[in-house]
């Protein structure tokens, strides 16, 4: 099944403030995101691109509208198959607190998938392999708080690579990271998205800029193109 | 895996909130420590007062002493015996066809704290459980007799406790037990005989002859520390424990005896049961302080806990929104909050009982009961079994505070 594949139709969401009033996030927000293909959300910082994402990927109900993979609406899922959807078709990465502090580097790897029940037996020679190909290979016996920022990023892309799920969200996955960092987080999205994973990715980092997105959606406008 | 995830999880919170997580499981193993005593000590008490009663049912001691006194002073050696009465009592009491033995028994010195207590060899007869020494030339069954002069008999834990061996010496203190004023007298006393232990507050006592201690205040030296000091001439004793052929004889002997004017009786087991009504209520408060503390810990475990789930809510939002399903994410804080609850009750248990052990010897020497440092007391089980389900309680509805919330909302609109 096409998972990678993502259709939203007229999705709305809305928060309400400590004064009783709702504050529209998006509205009625529909497009057809093909496999493989490139999602850039833009607009300015609290607009509600994390919020997006969230709601894509079944972790915030939307007031209103639905969220297919493939021919999947995420909403019709309950709650565990939507956790076990998460683990096995999306991969996370954030701009920040991408790693749980109780677990090891390379067990922050395979977590998701161990949760899951989805570990195959070759699971650790796997996850070591994913940390080399992000230079982290000597890290993976190390706790998360001996790490930087920019090693904390890498080992969330190792994730990613562990996991091989069909849509990647990389949520500023740059932006507390030095050039080099920055350099590697944007070449394994690219060749991550060339092999047909689709990307959806929020950035204000110049790095991306040379990255044509298919659809770009601007939370503050609204305008989708 | 996933369960060694979720337990290396609660380790890793447990770990990294280990001050308040230390200081609840010590809050909790306090209280049930105290619980476990109280319980054990209260049980040790009434097991040794109701094998008391089954050996000696009647006392009978001068005008004017209540039941507590007589029954404490005679049987357990903890309170002051109150004035003397004649051994014709005992005699008179001897004669009676409703009684099967009488025991007089006369109190006045002591040695280190121990009161030394002139009885007849009967009473030793009827005490023992044979000897764990005993010098030769002397009858086990008139230990006492011809070869018997200032002879004492002493407990095993006395024995123990004094690193004391037959035929060693000593001299006793005239006056109160315990008193720094007393006395010493120029009696000396031989140890002649180390009883077997009996598991009572005979192996913590001392036994003379009746005519040591009629002896002993020939030669004069009496102190009185106050009007109810007891003055031992000859003749005089401070009670006779009375052995009856039946309990209505008991009840008969006791109306008797407390109406006449001139002595005072006291049926052992009605006695003991008052007290054992009396430290009912006493254990009963201290349960009802030790439930109220551990109630309060538990409290502030779950508020604790609450409180770690809000420093966490971010890392918990991350598991969920890297797949790790809200089951999971809850029983971590199940197993957080049941862990403080069940560690607190292990370690009580542990400081509890080994506080008895340590403390056994002076519990056993001052209260004069045989305690059993690892019985476990209706009080005890029934202090784990709801120290448990209030624990469990209390995490289930942290578990279901955090299965309730969408974390990532939560985190999302902050």
């Amino acid at each position: 099944m096409a998972f990678g594949k993502v259709s939203v139709k007229n999705l709305t969401k809305s928060f309400g403030g400590a004064d009783g009033k709702k504050t529209v996030i998006f509205e009625n927000v529909t497009f057809d995101l093909p496999e493989g293909a490139v999602l850039r959300l833009t607009g300015a910082s609290g607009c509600g691109k994390s919020t997006f994402m969230n709601v894509m990927s079944g972790l915030i109900k939307p007031d209103s509208g639905s969220v297919f993979y493939g021919n999947t609406d995420i909403s019709s899922l309950s709650e565990s198959e939507k956790d076990r959807f998460r683990a096995e078709n999306i991969g996370y990465i954030f701009q920040t607190f991408n790693l749980l502090s109780p677990f090891s580097v390379i067990e922050n790897v395979f977590a998701p998938l161990a949760f899951a029940g989805k570990l195959t037996k070759d699971y650790k020679e796997k996850a070591l392999e994913s940390l080399k190909k992000v230079e982290m290979g000597d890290f993976a016996a190390k706790m998360p708080y001996h790490l930087s920022v920019g090693q904390k990023q890498r080992v969330a892309i190792a994730r990613v690579l562990f996991a091989d799920p069909k849509i990647i969200l990389a949520d500023e996955p740059t932006a507390s990271l030095d050039r080099a960092s920055s350099e590697l987080v944007k070449t394994t999205l690219l060749e991550l998205n060339k092999s047909g994973k689709t990307l959806v990715l929020t950035s204000h980092d110049p790095i991306f800029d040379d990255v044509k997105p298919d659809i770009e959606f601007n939370l503050e406008t609204g305008k989708i193109s | 895996m996933k369960y060694i995830f979720i337990l290396k999880a609660v380790f890793h919170s447990i770990k990294h909130r280990k001050f308040s997580v230390l200081l609840s499981i010590f809050a909790i193993s306090v209280a049930f420590a105290f619980l476990a005593a109280i319980g054990c000590v209260s049980f040790g008490l009434a097991a040794t007062a109701v094998n008391s009663s089954l050996t000696f049912p009647l006392v009978v001691g001068p005008a004017g002493a209540s039941d507590t006194t007589l029954v404490m002073s005679t049987l357990f050696n903890i309170d002051k015996p109150f004035g003397t009465l004649d051994y014709e009592t005992a005699e008179k009491l001897a004669k009676d066809e409703r009684v099967a033995a009488v025991f007089p028994i006369a109190r006045s010195d002591s040695y280190m704290g121990i009161p030394i207590t002139g009885v007849e060899s009967t009473y030793i007869s009827e005490i023992s459980n044979g000897f764990e020494a005993i010098e030769s030339g002397l009858k086990e069954d008139d230990i006492f007799g011809e070869n018997g002069r200032n002879c004492v008999v002493i407990g095993s834990k006395t024995a123990a406790r004094y690193e004391m061996k037959t035929s060693d010496t000593f001299f006793g203190s005239h006056g109160s037990v315990g008193d720094e004023d007393a006395r010493l007298h120029d009696f000396e006393y031989r140890v002649c005989a180390i009883l077997k232990a009996v598991n009572g507050p005979e192996d913590f006592a001392i036994f003379t002859s009746l005519s040591n201690v009629w002896k002993i205040h020939e030669h004069g030296h009496h102190h009185h520390e106050n009007g109810e000091e007891t003055e031992h001439t000859e003749g005089k004793i401070t009670a006779v424990l009375v052995k009856t052929k039946n309990p209505v004889f008991t009840a008969a002997l006791e109306r008797e005896y407390s109406e006449n004017g001139i002595t005072s009786a006291a049926d052992t087991a009605k006695t003991v049961r008052k007290l054992l009504t009396y430290m009912n209520k006493a254990e009963k408060a201290a349960g009802f302080f030790s439930y109220g503390t551990l109630f309060l810990v538990l409290t502030m475990v779950f508020v604790t806990i609450l409180s770690s789930i809000n420093e966490r809510k971010r890392e918990m939002a991350l598991m969920r929104t890297l797949g790790i399903g809200r089951a999971p994410v809850s029983l971590m804080i199940f197993l957080e909050s049941f862990f403080i609850s069940a560690a607190g009750i292990v370690a009580g248990i542990t400081l509890g009982h080994s506080l008895l052990v340590v403390f056994k010897p002076w519990i056993d020497f001052e209260l004069g009961i045989n305690l059993e440092p690892f019985f476990f007391t209706e009080v005890e089980i029934r202090g784990i079994f709801w120290t448990l389900a209030a624990g469990t309680a209390l995490s289930f509805a942290a578990m279901g505070k955090i299965y309730r919330m969408n974390l990532v909302e939560e985190t999302a609109k902050e």
